[in-house]
């Protein structure tokens, strides 16, 4: 009789264990096993590719697309946040944007071309189209390491809370700036991203940007994307050469310092 | 209320589009994107290049005196994704085309609309999702 309980209990314990695990496999299944790039209503599914669609952007928000100026409102700076700010705007105002340094994860956002979603088993990908920058999402549960190097495109891992995907990141290196118009980013920089597939073509991120050194509390951008199923990325990194020839035949043409090639001859 | 929602993102659509060259390499907000012209001229080169292409028209001034002019456009990808190819223009082709000029007064502008030879138009392509309306 006791055997029989105990076998029953074993039963039990594992087909609850059993089903625990499908279903756990089940979300992550079309996030982190490359299920298809497909238009599901899945709100687990982001494979595809994305374009932005800021137009959809919350009103009352910094505007990452604002290039006409100070955008209003300002994120809320520090002073020391506010004087890099500055600087940075000055720098990208004298055509300092001529470099091909990595656009860190959020100005990749605000750069209004497509991403691409793909994903693994234990990893969600993100490739940025311009300049061709790639991101990885962690999603087999480990943290952010301690140890891990500061780099531009930082360090991501992603969980999921009910349908939302929540990813978290560290370990920038401080050298990106969070927008184009140049909010800058510090090494102490946490970022929180919430995903949502608010319908089957479209794609809601919160970003939650917590840098004490330049920013005096937590503040945030909504962005959304829609699924183009009939586009393939068209991605091109950035290279030195064909910065460089653009720099001489566009802005020397035009009279901007650019960089110091000297005067080149037009072809 | 639909009217003054189709209006808010037809202005929302102006708005963006205005904001447009700004994404140009060149130095943020270089263009006088609120007066944009219309030149016809000379293809003399159509060079297809992330992370910008450009086309180089000779344009006759007022006085007569032939420019070359230097318009930038965006890049490749997004022109394909309006209708262009490398082989969409080539050197002597007669063309109109609407670009904003570099408040330089220098013969530079961003490219916002071509009508080629045929007559057939095409825009300069436009970054992220538009409204519908």
């Amino acid at each position: 009789m006791r055997k029989k309980r105990l076998g029953v209990a074993v039963t039990i314990a594992a087909a609850i264990a059993f089903l625990a695990v499908a279903r756990a496999q089940s979300d992550h299944s079309s996030a982190a096993n490359g299920k298809s790039r497909s238009a599901t209503n899945d709100p687990h599914d982001f494979s595809g590719v994305w374009n932005p669609a800021p137009f959809l952007q919350p009103k009352g928000e910094v505007n990452p697309l604002d290039l006409g100026g100070h955008p209003n409102p300002l994120p809320p700076f520090t002073p020391a946040g506010e004087a890099k700010y500055l600087a940075n705007a000055k720098f990208i105002a004298a055509g300092a944007v001529l470099d091909c340094d990595p656009f860190g994860v959020s100005r990749n956002y605000f750069t209004p071309r497509p991403f691409e979603i793909l994903l693994t088993r234990d990893r969600l990908v993100q490739h940025f189209e311009y300049y061709d920058n790639w991101r990885e999402i962690w999603t087999d549960g480990r943290k952010i390491p301690d140890d891990v190097d500061p780099d531009f495109m930082g360090y991501s891992v992603g969980h999921w809370d009910a349908d939302t995907f929540v990813v978290d990141s560290g370990a920038y290196n401080g050298k990106a700036f969070l927008t184009w118009q140049g909010f800058p980013i510090s090494e102490s920089m946490h970022q929180t991203e919430r995903w949502q597939r608010v319908d089957s073509e479209t794609l809601k991120i919160v970003l939650m940007f917590d840098d004490p050194v330049n920013y005096s509390k937590p503040w945030s951008i909504t962005g959304f994307w829609k699924l183009r199923k009939d586009w393939v990325m068209d991605a091109h990194p950035c290279t030195l050469s064909a910065i460089k020839e653009y720099d001489e035949r566009v802005n020397h043409a035009d009279k901007l310092p650019g960089r110091d090639y000297g005067v080149p001859e037009k072809k | 209320m639909n009217r003054k929602l189709i209006k808010s993102f037809g202005l929302l659509a102006g708005l963006l589009l205005v904001c447009l060259p700004s994404f140009a390499h060149h130095g943020g907000s270089d263009y006088d994107v609120q007066h944009p012209i219309t030149l016809k001229g000379t293809v003399t080169e159509f060079y297809w290049s992330n992370p910008h292409c450009q086309v180089f028209v000779d344009v006759k001034d007022d006085s007569g005196k032939v420019v070359n002019w230097t318009i930038e456009t965006l890049a490749p990808a997004v022109l394909k994704r309006a209708g262009w190819s490398r082989e969409t223009l080539h050197t002597g082709n007669q063309i109109s085309i609407t670009l904003v000029p570099s408040k330089k007064g220098t013969p530079v502008g961003m490219l916002r609309k071509v009508v080629l030879p045929d007559g057939s138009e095409l825009t300069g392509g436009s970054l992220g999702e538009q409204p519908t309306q």
